[in-house]
């Protein structure tokens, strides 16, 4: 007791008693994220302001021992929530008082921003010069850019997902020592302002000179260092858009032709989902997302072709052809409608956040979901055993929302089962879970790449792999010698 | 004259122990043969073209024997240093006394994954191998800028990798898909899928990216342990599966297909050129886009003539007015795509003021084949025999443009007390990566390390380059990182003491720092 | 020159290792990409043409002793010049190949040379052979052809066997055939027989320079004497001597010189030659280093500043002869000739050369068999050559392989076109 005194006093002074909360209700949103998570009370919310203070909570935990949770932007709503306390005394670090746009650079395709800007927030700035931000397929309204970047949650358009770091590039973050540190460009020499005065951007995410932290800070979920901000990748807004679909009974002649247009870059977003993902994204309505499933073809390329300020006719035109004429090779046929959703309609929906409920939600209320990277042509053997599995369990399979998400340019994919229930269905809530557990374990002996190894995944993928585990281990113990972040999570 | 080095003794127990390991004939310590590691004049900055003759040289043959190499290292207390193809001083010891391990058994291509587009290699394939085998699949490699001759596994694991193509093929290091690493401890760390499935897609995680800690902008140089297989990303190839190829560099004879063009795009003014190549960026055309400067290309093809223009004002003056142009080269996919692109092209080019040159086509066959098998590089030589490069950090291109603006004021102070040759202050050699995302700018500085003089001016040029970098906001160390040592006291201080960092990183990973530190960062 | 007077050459190196690999605008294949023999089987940097660069200029600077090693590094060495055509695909200012067999002379001078050498050297003294075979038999490979004896009588073409032509027996055919071919197409040719002596071009390689030039200088008397205005051999070890080592000797021949290959596709081009019945054979050639790029001709020392080396003084490689021997395959009705990855100024040597066949025999077949192995992957079910050591190690290490590859002389493809399988 006397130590949690000293422990709260030690963040009041270090943010201000108006950034400090310990109110139960307040702090009870931060022990739970979404299905199947549960976690520690935190003793405390701290919401600093700036860089600065942000050190300063980091040397306060260093001072007093406390385990420091790092949020974004509020209470934690997905799966992943990996901003739950897993360990005790905790103190949640949220950021999303930390909101501001701090530039946008139209020439360079840039803006920097703190962890609390949205998704929402940064679309709309983009827009007004001209571009548009790098989105996860629908995140919630609430989702951080920068937490979701440093998740390296995928984004809808394969061909500028160059490295596993896109859209991220530069951060600004504290160790735990308390130290700050810039990556790439941003390091300097030179303040940011006087960097823009030479004409840099914070645009090379590489560095400096011989390291590469942002890296070990993506993928870490909140152990190695907090964020204080990042410039992250814009793009140009599209003169002109049009939103296609191809659709198939099979999903292996979408997968080749996602192979095939990854490979010649063409298309902007470009996704595959299975009828009942597209139906939960085009309905919010439960039975009318059953009757539009029910009307689809199984499988749905997604993609769009667009055209920038260069000769957008053009561009689009010869995107079209192309695509069509590698869509044919196939014998598949791609159309801007289908009954029930509406390509340019999706095109306009996937810039945004999702409305309320999340998409995944819209059928049953609540959903689980399972995900990993794995190689477009292993995408039919996790789909077979997905459906075994579901069978096994009792689970309706023609529920299992599927989403297929190339990335780093079509080398491999992000493979996202979404697994809904009724939260009000005791019942359904222990098929979903079991499922759950199942599923992870039998896609790992299948091949899955956990990359984003959350929740119980963690313990099956380091298994796996006791040299990367030592490895993290080390950079752990040099980033955060105290080990005042996030303890519990990964392999720490 | 220089005089013998004498080498510290390596215990016969030692040496039976490297022989056991490898077999005798891929062992030695003899002077006559380790000496032949002793020289490499390139990117060295002090004069002189030796460098410290390693104790011994290990050729180990598999990862295996790379590992049995650095336990042994580790039991006797000995450094080491592994090199690939070796090119330059980074690549040699750094310090008296190193075993050097010359990977040049381990030559392998290990797997295709034609699907998934991504090839694993050992260290001693180069690039011209990779490419033509590549090519026979329907796919092309980044090439970085020392040209194929390198090793593309060393220079993404350890080195920095801009290339001719970075428009459309981006940098090396960020075409990493996974590494085998030898640890400085001698075990074997695996990054990404690999370590986990077997299978080489993915280089970051299960959680964070160690590629974070294996190396940044730069590699580690071999100042961080040995890497023995990587998994680099395929992209796509718009030309034929084998090419008919006749001569060699300057008497190249190869069609060059009708889906490709080059073009020089020469513009006014530095501003014009910027924007229009940020234009070409957003459009997304482009195969190759390179600014080989003027100085360079007359070096490949006429260095005698280049020397005679200093004596002709008004030829100079024609060449200067050249300064801002880059070479490009649309390799399309379709029809439709050609039209896009050159379309796109001549109204960027046009829009900016500037004018576009179709290569002749009796320079299409030597154009074509050197820039898409990037052959060219090693030519700079021709000009004095040796040259450096300077800046080299990569950042937006705006910065990159005034790097090579700096970059040109210093290197006339050079030219004026001829300690480089007068490439017209050109010098500066830059391109995009990733359709815009970034830019990047070396400073070329030609010189003679035969002429005493010459030799020693080169150390005042790279540090007036770094201290430039320093006071304008330069866009990192570049290859300033490539003198190791004090450079990181210099540099650190004004980029977020990075160098507390990366001493850390060593420290932790080879505290005993075996693994030859000269040009990555000591543990102490 | 000696190896001083290489100093800014070896100094020039920027260990690229360019010379270690054909050109890389010519590499074709992972497989055959390699360009040098010594690295490839050796490994070790020194055994490149690079580290035989800093071999030199650890020599001079003094870093070394001359010793077995040193002896070890540079007569393993085919002497190809392969690392000195690729790295002059760059470079005007070095020629590694004179700093080796600078070196080499150097070995010479202080005594540091394989025994076999010592051996060859002494054969070639008593006998006027790298065989030691008796110097009365020379010329009995032409017995009964008619040939002029060029000791007594003044011919037009004098014919230089060679000691390898003079004296394998499994080659006998071919240079009695060669002779043939040119005595019916109404040339009137002379041979010096027993007189004839080894041209000295193998000692010149390893580094005996004043044997060399012993048979140099007795080469052109007899040449002079016997009033020839054009030297003929069949032989490309012999032609790469006339061509090259004896203008870096001083040693001036004051005739034409011209290989077997040349002269039949000139006696072809004046219809004194029918290539009359078809050879059905899918052929590869493999290009002699000394008929390629080792027989451009030396234009002497370059004063000053290499650097400013005029291209057309630079021995690259590209004026050897490559064409006509490919001409006349091409002209023989039944013949596909393919090629292989590694051809012309970038081929790949058979192993035989640089006194690496009398001393090493690991490398020579090493060579020989890597040269078979890409005969094979081209295709084709024979490879056809232009020198005799090169048909000699090639055929050994084809049979010793077990390889379905016929190995033959350009000449007996002519012949057995002209008189009929």
């Amino acid at each position: 007791m006397k130590n949690e005194t000293k422990i709260k006093a030690a963040f009041i002074a270090a943010v201000g008693s108006d950034h400090f909360h310990e109110n139960p209700d307040k702090l009870s949103g931060y022990a739970h994220g979404g299905a199947f998570v549960a976690g520690q009370t935190p003793l405390c919310v701290v919401e600093p302001g700036n860089s600065d203070q942000v050190a300063e909570v980091v040397r306060a935990a260093v001072e007093t021992g406390a385990n420091l949770i790092p949020c974004s932007s509020g209470p934690p709503k997905s799966q992943r929530a990996c901003s739950v306390p897993a360990e005790i005394p905790s103190v949640v670090v949220d950021l999303g008082k930390m909101d501001r746009i701090t530039r946008i650079n139209r020439r360079n395709k840039v803006a920097i921003i703190e962890p609390g800007v949205c998704f929402g927030a940064l679309q709309a700035e983009s827009k007004k010069l001209g571009m548009k931000a790098l989105l996860p397929l629908l995140p919630r309204a609430s989702k951080s850019v920068v937490a979701s970047y440093l998740e390296r949650e995928p984004i809808t358009i394969p061909k500028f997902h160059w490295d596993m770091t896109d859209p991220m590039l530069c951060v600004e973050t504290v160790f735990g020592t308390g130290d700050t540190f810039r990556t790439g460009g941003a390091a300097g020499p030179g303040s940011l302002e006087e960097q823009w005065k030479s004409g840099a951007s914070q645009k090379n995410p590489m560095g400096p000179a011989q390291t590469d932290l942002v890296r070990v800070i993506q993928g870490a979920q909140g152990t190695m260092g907090i964020v204080t901000w990042s410039s992250v990748k814009l793009e140009v807004l599209p003169r002109i858009r049009k939103g296609y679909f191809i659709t198939s009974t099979q999903i292996w002649p979408l997968i080749d032709l996602a192979y095939a247009m990854t490979q010649l870059r063409l298309g902007d977003e470009l996704f595959l989902l299975n009828a009942q993902a597209l139906a939960g994204i085009v309905e919010k309505d439960t039975a009318k997302i059953e009757g539009l499933a029910e009307n689809l073809a199984p499988w749905i390329l997604f993609y769009c072709v667009a055209g920038y300020e260069v000769l957008p006719e053009l561009r689009v035109r010869q995107q079209e052809q192309d695509i069509a004429a590698l869509a044919n090779n196939l014998g598949l046929k791609a159309v801007r409608n289908l009954d029930g959703a509406d390509g340019d309609d999706i095109a306009r929906l996937i810039d945004l956040p999702c409305q309320e409920p999340h998409w995944k939600d819209r059928l049953k209320g609540a959903h689980a979901e399972i995900f990993f990277l794995t190689t477009m042509d292993c995408v039919s053997v996790f789909l077979e055993a997905m459906g075994e599995l579901a069978d096994a369990h009792g689970y309706p399979a023609k529920e299992l929302g599927v989403y297929v998400q190339p990335v780093q340019q079509g080398r491999n994919c992000h493979l996202e089962f979404v697994l809904p229930f009724d939260p009000e269905d005791a019942d359904e809530v222990g098929r979903a879970e079991d499922l759950f557990e199942k599923a992870g374990k039998i896609m790992l002996e299948k091949g899955a790449f956990f990359s984003r190894p959350y929740g119980p995944w963690a313990e099956q993928a380091y298994a796996l792999c006791p040299d990367t585990v030592a490895a993290i281990k080390t950079v752990k113990d040099i980033l955060d010698p105290h080990n005042v972040f996030n303890q519990g999570r990964l392999c720490l | 004259m220089t005089k013998p080095i004498s080498s510290k003794n390596l215990p016969d127990e030692a040496v039976s122990r490297f022989k056991e390991a490898l077999g005798a004939g891929n062992f030695s310590t003899d002077p006559v043969f380790c000496d032949s590691y002793a020289m490499q004049p390139f990117h060295k900055t002090d004069p002189g073209c030796w460098i410290p003759r390693p104790m011994a040289v290990a050729l180990p043959g598999s990862t295996e024997d790379v590992q049995a190499v650095v336990k042994i290292c580790i039991q006797y207390g000995l450094r080491y240093k592994a090199h690939s193809t070796g090119w330059g001083a980074h690549g040699g010891p750094g310090y008296d006394n190193v075993v050097q391990i010359d990977l040049r058994r381990m030559n392998n291509i290990v797997e295709w994954d034609e699907k998934n587009r991504y090839v694993v290699v050992e260290p001693y394939v180069n690039c011209a191998e990779l490419q033509a085998e590549a090519m026979k699949r329907g796919y092309n490699i980044h090439i970085h800028g020392a040209g194929s001759v390198c090793s593309p596994l060393a220079n993404a694991t350890s080195h920095c990798g801009m290339g001719w193509t970075g428009i459309s093929t981006s940098t090396s290091s960020r075409n990493i898909l996974g590494v085998e690493w030898v640890l400085p401890s001698g075990e074997v760390l695996k990054l990404g899928t690999c370590g986990s499935s077997g299978r080489w897609f993915s280089a970051d995680g299960p959680g964070p990216g160690l590629r974070g800690i294996m190396r940044g902008w730069a590699g580690a140089d071999g100042g961080l342990g040995v890497f023995t297989k990587m998994s680099m990303k395929l992209f796509h190839w718009a030309g034929p599966k084998e090419t008919r190829v006749g001569g060699r560099l300057l008497d190249l004879e190869v069609e060059k297909p009708d889906n490709f063009r080059i073009a020089v795009c020469a513009f006014p003014e530095a501003k014009a050129y910027a924007d229009a190549l940020l234009k070409i960026g957003e459009a997304e055309i482009g195969f190759l886009q390179c600014k080989n400067p003027v100085s360079l290309l007359f070096s490949g093809g006429m260095p005698r003539l280049l020397r005679k223009i200093h004596a002709m004002p008004n030829t100079k003056k024609l060449l200067d007015a050249f300064r801002y142009q880059f070479q490009f080269m649309i390799a399309a996919t379709s029809e439709l795509d050609y039209q896009y692109q050159n379309q796109c092209l001549n109204k960027i080019v046009d829009d900016h003021g500037g004018i576009l040159l179709d290569t002749p086509a009796a320079l299409n066959s030597i154009t074509y084949w050197s820039f898409v098998r990037v052959s060219v590089p090693p030519v700079i030589f021709r000009m004095g025999g040796n040259f450096f490069s300077a800046f080299g950090g990569d950042e937006a291109l705006d910065n990159c443009m005034e790097q090579a603006r700096i970059g040109e004021e210093i290197k006339r102070q050079f030219i004026a007390r001829n300690a480089c040759f007068d490439d017209l202050a050109d010098g500066a050699w830059s391109l995009i990566y990733e359709n815009g995302l970034f830019g990047h700018n070396e400073e070329l500085y030609a010189f003679d390390h035969r002429d005493p003089e010459m030799g020693r001016q080169l150390d005042d040029f790279a540090k007036a380059c770094t201290q430039a970098t320093v006071e304008h906001n330069l866009g990192g160390g570049g290859f300033a990182f490539f003198k190791g040592g004090e450079v990181h006291d210099l540099l650190g201080p004004s980029m977020s003491n990075y160098h507390i960092w990366q001493r850390r990183i060593k420290k932790a990973l080879d505290p005993d720092d075996l693994s030859d530190s000269k040009y990555y960062i000591s543990s102490d | 020159m000696a190896l001083e007077e290489y100093r800014r050459d070896m100094e020039g190196c920027s260990r690229c290792s360019s010379c270690k690999w054909v050109p890389v605008s010519q590499i074709k294949s992972h497989r055959f990409s390699q360009a040098c023999p010594s690295i490839s089987r050796y490994n070790f940097h020194g055994f490149a043409g690079s580290g035989k660069l800093m071999l030199g200029l650890s020599l001079l600077d003094k870093r070394i002793e001359m010793n077995d090693s040193v002896a070890d590094l540079v007569y393993k060495c085919t002497l190809c010049g392969a690392c000195d055509a690729n790295c002059k695909v760059y470079r005007d200012d070095i020629d590694i190949v004179e700093v080796i067999e600078e070196i080499r002379a150097a070995c010479v001078e202080n005594g540091q040379f394989f025994a076999e050498h010592q051996m060859m050297i002494d054969d070639l003294k008593r006998e006027n052979n790298v065989f030691g075979e008796r110097k009365e038999a020379r010329g009995d490979w032409a017995r009964g052809l008619g040939l002029k004896d060029a000791n007594s009588q003044k011919v037009e073409v004098l014919f230089h066997a060679g000691c390898r032509f003079s004296y394998d027996e499994d080659l006998l055919d071919v240079i009695r055939g060669a002779a043939t071919l040119i005595l019916d197409a109404g040339v009137e040719l002379g041979i010096a027989g027993k007189a004839e002596s080894c041209c000295g071009g193998r000692a010149f390689g390893m580094g005996f320079r004043g044997q060399a030039k012993n048979f140099a200088e007795d080469m052109a008397g007899r040449v002079k004497s016997s009033g020839a205005q054009v030297l003929l051999t069949p032989c490309a070890d012999c032609y790469g001597a006339f061509q090259y080592a004896y203008q870096r000797m001083g040693v001036d021949l004051g005739v034409r010189v011209m290989h077997i290959s040349e002269f039949l596709g000139g006696l072809a081009a004046e219809g004194r030659l029918l290539f009359k019945n078809r050879v059905d054979r899918k052929i590869t050639y493999h290009d002699p280093c000394h008929l390629g790029r080792r027989s451009e001709p030396y234009s002497g020392p370059w004063k000053g500043n290499k650097l400013l080396r005029h291209s057309s003084c630079k021995r690259d490689g590209r004026k050897g002869v490559y064409d006509a021997p490919r001409e006349i395959l091409r002209s023989i009705p039944g013949i596909q000739l393919v090629e292989m990855e590694r051809i012309r100024e970038w081929s790949w040597c058979c192993g035989a050369g640089g006194g690496v066949w009398e001393a090493d025999e690991e490398l020579s077949e090493f060579s020989a068999r890597e040269r078979i192995e890409e005969a094979l992957a081209s295709g084709a079910d024979a490879l056809a050559t232009s020198c005799p050591w090169c048909e000699r190690n090639l055929r050994d290490a084809a049979e010793s392989m077990g390889a379905r590859m016929e190995i033959f002389d350009v000449t007996e493809l002519v012949t057995r076109s002209v008189e009929g399988e």
